[in-house]
């Protein structure tokens, strides 16, 4: 468990040097109270309103993709089974979920990810997981376990639909509360808007 | 590599005091005081001169007056040979320097404080009485000053509850909720926690504290004595419990809860449990704060971002309070006066306002500030900020010309909750 944290952290670090290097075209309004909207604009869109601050926030968007490799293939046909959590190859040992801004909607990116451990739930009835959320620091802190129950709502109920049980999975909102980074800044406010993830027993 | 150098016995000892230093720095917070930081005081305000009270007193009034925005305590040089308290008092020869003259002296473990103004040479004697916390006598002898020059109560005398984290972002991190004196004084650790405790809010009374803690792995929301230690689990549903927010009378507690789905406000009665359903939106409802008997601010997103709302306690239309800027949250009531966060361009800052009117002021300029909290007069905004790194406490006038920071030396303090007006 331990060690597929720190393996997913570092996974998290490797992207986020990568996206750095290769995103000047990635420009994002990072206007806190944009709310939804917060369409991808390329470098040279002048903003509309005049005023808001553009910041490069390439750990900010959606094209910042947490999964590794070509496992995030929506043809992935690998072994659904208890052995593949603990397989660093196998998508079951990626288990965190991340979000944008304000938002509890699922990233489309995530869908198979999501849909694996679906598999794995309805394969074993008895299987249980607790999907736990998060948000960044930003706004206040009772919104924001709104915010992260929310969001750890919008996985199950993807889950539940795609065919477990409802009982097999437990919904909490941490809020901004358990960070994994503590900077104040985008990249690291990417990292803690999150559903984590926990199986009972694994 | 250099493990392989060192003797088995010597890496041993190396651990072993290493693991001591660790216990010690982990234990460090339990004990250590808020340090008060003056950053700003108003220069235009009401020119008071207090003179030495044997025992600090006086030090005390000083910090207290000053955090008010409301005084400018002129500099003891200033007035030289001063009678001492007792003597005859000329204040009309000082009335260029100060409006206000304070003397007095410690009296049966309480103080005698004498106010006199430089303008008519009146005289007011105030004797306030022993108390096991020295430090409220000086308290009690600001808050009577406060109110004779200014004509509105003071709210020194008051508390303040908060929360500390250190190691927020490893698997030793520790939640602890706080009471103490309003200047951050006399700190206790009323509970600790490894996991989120969040939320406190006082019972008017101010002898009890409601507060959410996950300690059993799930949001619940419990009510603790703060004398007695003495706790009662008020809530614990299914999904979020969570924003408690007492009645004016104490009777029952607004709480946001998702048990219909989406987190909608409700209201319990603290004695018989009964709950009232108080909105109804598919939205995110939170952070209820009773404004008068009947009716309650929220936090909504149902118009697409957070903003603040009023609606009646036993529910009905809500009506929109906040219009300027995508983001408005945690409002906080007090004397007619709300406090609020808004967010806007990035950033988020401490905002005042009237219940009934739109207009408001902008009191903080940090970039990520919350959890606002309002004295009971209304006279100080209380709330979090980040200094180095760290989220810490400021206390700024209602006026914005004093500020003063509570920081602590190790880690996270946030959520701070002003207490009433104590009975006690």
């Amino acid at each position: 468990m331990r060690t597929t944290t720190i393996r997913s952290v570092f996974t998290l670090l490797f992207s986020t040097l990568v996206l750095t290097a290769c995103s000047s075209q990635n420009v994002k309004d990072d206007t806190v109270g944009s709310g939804g909207d917060k369409p991808t604009v390329t470098s040279d869109t002048l903003k509309t309103d005049g005023n808001s601050k553009i910041v490069t926030s390439e750990q900010d968007g959606s094209e910042f993709n947490y999964l590794p490799g070509t496992n995030n293939d929506p043809n992935n046909t690998q072994d659904i089974s208890l052995a593949g959590l603990s397989d660093p190859n196998n998508l079951l040992s990626q288990r965190v979920i991340y979000f944008d801004y304000d938002k509890a909607a699922i990233r489309p990116e995530y869908m198979v990810l999501i849909n694996t451990h679906s598999k794995l739930l309805s394969k074993y009835p008895n299987l249980k997981m607790r999907l736990e959320g998060h948000a960044d620091e930003r706004g206040s802190r009772e919104y924001n376990v709104a915010l992260s129950d929310a969001r750890s709502q919008s996985v199950k109920n993807i889950m539940v639909a795609q065919g477990p049980d409802s009982n097999q999975m437990r919904t909490i909102g941490f809020g901004e509360e358990i960070p994994i980074v503590s900077g104040h800044n985008s990249s690291s406010w990417q990292k803690n808007r999150r559903v984590e993830i926990k199986y009972d027993d694994y | 590599m250099i493990n392989k150098f060192i003797p088995k016995t010597i890496h041993r000892v190396i651990v072993k005091a290493l693991s001591i230093f660790l216990l010690f720095a982990v234990s460090l917070p339990s004990m250590a005081e808020l340090e008060l930081r003056i950053s700003k005081t108003s220069d235009d305000g009401i020119p008071i001169y207090l003179a030495n009270i044997a025992g600090g007193a006086n030090g005390i009034i000083e910090a207290d007056l000053k955090r008010s925005g409301r005084f400018t305590v002129i500099d003891r040089s200033k007035i030289n040979n001063l009678p001492a308290y007792g003597a005859p008092l000329n204040a009309g020869a000082y009335s260029n320097i100060a409006d206000y003259i304070v003397r007095g002296k410690t009296l049966n473990g309480g103080l005698e404080v004498e106010l006199t103004s430089t303008s008519d040479n009146a005289k007011t004697i105030y004797n306030i009485s022993s108390n096991s916390n020295n430090r409220r006598v000086a308290h009690q002898a600001a808050d009577k000053i406060y109110e004779k020059v200014t004509r509105e109560r003071g709210a020194f005398d008051t508390r303040l509850a908060y929360v500390t984290v250190t190691n927020k972002t490893s698997n030793n991190r520790m939640f602890r909720l706080y009471v103490s004196d309003s200047d951050g004084h006399r700190p206790k650790a009323i509970l600790s926690s490894r996991l989120p405790v969040m939320s406190p809010a006082w019972s008017p009374d101010a002898q009890k504290l409601a507060y959410v803690s996950f300690e059993e792995n799930t949001s619940a929301i419990y009510v603790q004595n703060i004398f007695t230690g003495k706790k009662r689990k008020i809530s614990a549903r299914d999904g979020i419990n969570g924003a408690p927010a007492w009645s004016p009378d104490g009777n029952r507690l607004a709480m946001s809860l998702s048990i219909s789905g989406s987190p909608d406000i409700y209201v319990a009665n603290v004695n018989n449990g009964e709950l009232t359903r108080v909105t109804t939106s598919s939205a995110i409802d939170t952070e209820p704060s009773w404004s008068g008997t009947n009716s309650i601010v929220f936090t909504s997103n149902r118009g697409g971002s957070p903003q603040l709302y009023r609606t009646s306690a036993s529910g009905g239309s809500a009506q929109r309070l906040t219009f300027d800027g995508k983001y408005n949250s945690a409002a906080d009531i007090a004397n007619n006066k709300l406090a609020y966060v808004t967010g806007n361009r990035g950033a988020f800052h401490i905002a005042l306002r009237s219940v009934n009117n739109s207009g408001s002021d902008r009191l903080s300029n940090g970039q990520l500030d919350e959890s606002p909290t309002l004295s009971p007069n209304g006279a100080m905004v209380a709330y979090t900020t980040l200094k180095n790194g760290d989220n810490t406490l400021a206390v700024v006038s209602d006026n914005a010309k004093a500020r003063q920071f509570l920081t602590s030396p190790v880690g996270d303090v946030r959520e701070p909750a002003w207490s009433p007006y104590l009975n006690q």
